[in-house]
C-alpha cells in the first residue's frame, strides 16, 4: 500500500475540505480518467482496491496511473479508551481529494473495456466520481 | 490558413464576483497582451469563442481580433477551465505579427495500424502528445502525423524521425521519444513462462 517513507510530523490536523481542486483536473497521462465530484479522504487501501479492480478488468494491454498519494496520517484512539491523554496513534494514510481532481488515469485501446475498468474502480472509492476523457481541441 | 474573426469588448469590470456575473450572462473575461503594448482586459461572447475555436484549425486558429473598432491578429495563449464543469472561465489572447514565426504547441496524432506490435502482445505508448514548433501564424498545422504502422516491439519514434510540414521547425531535442512500442508486463511474463516450458497463468492469452 502507498504511504510516505518518512514524515516530518507524525500527526496532522484534520484540515478543511472546501472548494475545488487547485490543479490536476485534466487527464494528463492516459486517455481516460476518474474525476472526483465531491471532496473526501481516499485511504491507501481504497487506492489499492481501485487499482486492483482496474488492472484485473483490463487484464493486459493497458496502463494505469495513480495521480493521488496518501500523505496525510489519520490518528485513532484505541477502542474503549477514556477521553484525554493526548491524540491517538496514526492508523492509516489518506489522500485529500477535492472536486475536479483526476485521481486515476488509464490508457487502453478499447473504450468499452476501459470504461468497464474505471467503473469498477469508482465502486471502490468513497466519493462520487465520473469517467473523463482526455481533452483535445476546444 | 484562414482567419477567424472575434469581437472583444473593452471596459469590463474586474474582480471575482463581477467576472462570475459576466460568465452567467454568457460573456467570458479575457486579457489581450503582446507586441510591446499595454495589456487590455476584455470580454468575449461565449458563443463567438466556441465558433472561433471549433474550426478545422482548432485552438491554434489565427484570430482577427476586433477590439472597439481596432483590428489585431492574435492567438489563444491559455484557456482556463472550471475544474469540474470544464467550461471556459478565462482566456489569454496574445497579439502577434502574422509575418513573424512564433513558438506554439501542435498536437501529435498517431496514424496506421501497429499490427506487428499488437500481435506480439505489445502496446504503443505515446510519450509526447504535443510538439513545440516554430511556425509562421499563417501556416500553423492542425496536427503533426506520426505513422506507427511499421513499428515493431522495442521500436521507438523520436522527434528526429518525424517529418514536419513545410515551414515548420522544432527546437525540441531530436532524441526525445514520441512513441515507444513495448511488451506489456503480462506478455513478458507469458514469454518467460514459455521459455521455461511452464503453462501460462490463468487469464493470460
Amino acid at each position: 500500500m502507498l504511504m510516505p517513507r518518512k514524515v516530518k510530523h507524525r500527526k496532522q490536523h484534520r484540515g478543511r475540505l472546501t472548494g475545488a481542486t487547485k490543479g490536476g483536473s485534466a487527464v494528463s497521462y492516459g486517455q481516460y480518467g476518474i474525476q472526483a465530484l465531491e471532496p473526501g479522504w481516499i485511504t491507501a487501501r481504497q487506492i489499492e482496491a481501485a487499482r486492483i479492480a482496474m488492472t484485473r478488468h483490463i487484464k493486459r494491454g493497458g496502463k494505469v496511473w495513480i495521480n493521488i498519494f496518501p500523505d496525510k496520517p489519520i490518528t485513532q484512539k484505541p477502542a474503549e479508551t477514556r477521553m484525554g491523554s493526548g491524540k491517538g496513534n496514526p492508523e492509516r494514510w489518506v489522500a485529500v481529494v477535492r472536486p475536479g481532481r483526476v485521481m486515476f488515469e488509464l490508457s487502453y485501446p478499447d473504450e468499452a473495456t476501459a470504461r468497464g475498468a474505471l467503473n469498477r474502480a469508482i465502486q471502490k472509492l468513497p466519493v462520487k466520481a465520473r469517467i473523463v476523457k482526455r481533452e483535445e481541441g476546444f | 490558413m484562414s482567419e477567424v474573426t472575434l469581437t472583444a469588448t473593452t471596459g469590463r469590470e474586474t474582480g471575482s464576483a463581477r467576472s462570475r456575473r459576466m460568465r452567467a450572462e454568457g460573456r467570458i473575461p479575457a486579457t489581450v497582451y503582446g507586441m510591446g503594448r499595454e495589456p487590455v482586459s476584455v470580454t468575449i461572447e461565449r458563443a463567438d469563442l466556441r465558433r472561433a475555436m471549433t474550426t478545422e484549425a482548432g485552438v491554434n486558429a489565427l484570430i482577427r481580433l476586433d477590439i472597439d473598432g481596432e483590428s489585431d491578429h492574435a492567438l489563444v495563449k491559455e484557456i482556463q477551465r472550471h475544474p469540474v464543469r470544464r467550461d471556459v472561465i478565462h482566456l489569454d489572447l496574445q497579439r502577434i505579427d502574422p509575418a513573424k514565426p512564433m513558438l506554439l504547441t501542435v498536437p501529435i496524432e498517431l496514424i496506421g495500424d501497429s499490427k506487428k506490435v499488437t500481435s506480439a502482445g505489445g502496446v504503443i505508448e505515446l510519450k509526447l502528445r504535443q510538439l513545440k514548433v516554430s511556425v509562421r501564424p499563417d501556416s500553423i498545422p492542425t496536427h503533426i502525423v506520426v505513422d506507427q504502422s511499421e513499428m515493431v516491439v522495442d521500436d521507438m519514434i523520436t522527434v528526429g524521425d518525424m517529418s514536419l510540414p513545410d515551414g515548420v521547425s522544432s527546437e525540441v531535442d531530436e532524441a526525445t521519444p514520441v512513441a515507444i512500442a513495448r511488451l506489456t508486463r503480462a506478455a513478458m511474463v507469458a514469454q518467460r513462462q514459455a521459455a521455461r516450458g511452464e503453462e501460462p497463468a490463468p487469464g493470460a492469452k
